[in-house]
């Protein structure tokens, strides 16, 4: 996580030219607030940020003009720096470096030259160990590439700015919630800061949740959004509950499987397990109208059951031929409607007369026949 | 990202096809007079036909079709672990971000309720 993403040599220096345009405006505009000491420092540093107009986070490092009007081991300290830092470690140095030249420090540029030279301890003084901190602070939010470079950072700055290191310790606590794998390590969120892109991606990215939490709440219809995690109960307890209907639905459909594809009754009279074979034959008929007339004088109910499990169902004779002369492959019975077939295709159906009362006991006509059924009204 | 919510009603004709052919193969398979083991065929034909309908164009419907072709337990999840989570309810959701969960959450819901209801229309069609 520590391996350091450098950009390649020669573009390096044109960002630094393009940041250092940016700080002579900054410099600029730096005179006329009054600098006060660490405490309002970060803010103050939050608006000299505001007003950098936004750089694009790949430097345009394609250039190679040494950055105009500047003091000579500046320079040299930033060709130094940019073949050992890449961007936005770069940009945070240039940025520091041009606070520290406008508040008049001269010395702890050199300091600065030796710490990142890695050789010296904690030589800076306090103010400029502050402004370091400030700076450092609102880098760590600025939009590096990842923060490995913020980390590379650190670990430039060396033990010299240990202080540095436990605030952005500290930092990765009070990042802003569900950075959701766009960096590997926290970033401190400040508040507040509009222009910073992290923050803009997350407020995006919480925006993007709210409106799909809404129109998942239309769907759900429990509508009442009091807090997000009782909806979110209430979304997990729907989806349960349309499953389980899934599957109540799924069993209560053994019963009538057969019925979903035309099935001819069963041969066995007893059996009310739905029939396996397609074949209608008279037998099997008989059997099912013997059966059934048993059963409709004792019990209605057990009878319509019975017939259900065959796949089978009771209507008037009336409708019966209506169906059977509305359908093309219907063959005419001797005495009793009956009409062969058993593949779902065939429209047929098969109706058997009760003697006993003026129903007609019809097969089970195919989910299409169903269907096309009240068109005969 | 979002993509337009499902047309019910093509889903709906879609799903009914494909799950009366599913079920008239189930019918005609051996060794289903267990009724536990023809219930379970009966979700998964269920559950197939709705992903089937649905497309590829969701991620959760290719969860699903992915686990047919790995020729894994097509219903094991969600029975066996009832999870108060999302994640283990929504078919894929596990190797999701937050965001993309929340619309194949409501996608799905969609697709589920309109399999319910063709389902139910079926039972009442068939035996009323």
């Amino acid at each position: 996580m520590r391996e350091p993403s450098r950009e390649p040599e020669s573009p390096g220096l044109n960002s630094i030219n393009s940041v250092m345009n940016q700080h002579l405006f900054l410099h600029e505009m730096l005179q006329p607030f009054n600098f006060e000491p660490t405490s309002s420092h970060e803010d103050f540093l939050e608006q000299m940020l505001s007003s950098v107009p936004p750089t694009p986070s790949s430097f345009p490092w394609a250039d190679d003009h040494p950055p105009p009007g500047n003091s000579e081991d500046h320079s040299a300290a930033m060709r130094m720096r940019h073949q050992q830092i890449s961007g936005a470690a770069a940009k945070a140095l240039m940025l520091q470096q041009q606070l520290l030249l406008s508040r008049g420090f001269s010395a702890p540029m050199h300091d600065h030259n030796d710490v990142v030279d890695s050789s010296s301890p904690n030589s800076a003084n306090p103010a400029n160990d502050a402004s370091i901190k400030g700076l450092f602070n609102v880098f760590t939010g600025l939009p590096g590439q990842n923060s490995n470079q913020s980390q590379q950072f650190h670990h430039l700055q060396g033990g010299g700015l240990q202080q540095s290191q436990s605030l952005s310790g500290a930092a990765a606590a009070t990042s802003g919630d569900g950075a959701a794998g766009r960096s590997k390590q926290k970033v401190r969120a400040r508040r507040g800061q509009a222009t910073d892109p992290h923050s803009i991606a997350e407020r995006l990215r919480r925006e993007r949740i709210a409106e799909r939490m809404k129109s998942l709440q239309e769907l759900v219809p429990n509508a009442n959004k009091t807090d997000k995690a009782s909806m979110l109960d209430e979304i997990i307890d729907y989806v349960k509950f349309l499953q389980l209907q899934v599957k109540v639905l799924s069993m209560s459909r053994l019963g009538g499987a057969a019925a979903v594809a035309p099935l001819a009754p069963d041969k066995s009279p007893e059996g009310r397990q739905p029939a396996a074979s397609n074949n209608s034959n008279k037998e099997g008929m008989a059997a099912t109208e013997q059966q059934v007339a048993k059963l409709l004088e004792e019990d209605m109910g057990s009878a319509m059951q019975y017939l259900q499990g065959k796949g089978l169902c009771l209507m008037p004779i009336s409708l019966a031929t209506a169906i059977s002369t509305a359908t093309s492959h219907s063959r005419n019975p001797p005495h009793n409607g009956e009409a062969g077939g058993g593949g779902p295709s065939s429209p047929s159906t098969s109706v058997m007369t009760v003697q006993s009362s003026a129903t007609t006991i019809g097969r089970k006509m195919s989910l299409q026949e169903a269907i096309a059924a009240p068109k005969l009204e | 990202m979002n993509i337009q919510p499902p047309n019910s009603s093509s889903i709906k004709s879609r799903f009914a096809v494909k799950f009366v052919q599913a079920m008239k193969r189930l019918s005609k398979r051996r060794g289903m007079g267990d009724r536990y083991k023809r219930y379970r065929a009966t979700r998964a034909a269920a559950r197939v036909s709705l992903a089937a309908a649905v497309g590829p164009e969701r991620a959760w419907s290719r969860a699903v079709l992915r686990r047919i072709k790995k020729r894994r337990g097509l219903i094991g999840r969600t029975t066996t672990n009832p999870r108060r989570n999302l994640r283990g309810l929504v078919p894929g959701g596990k190797g999701m971000d937050y965001c993309s969960l929340l619309s194949e959450t409501a996608h799905y819901i969609t697709c589920l309720q309109a399999q319910v209801q063709v389902m139910q229309d079926m039972l009442h069609l068939s035996s009323p």
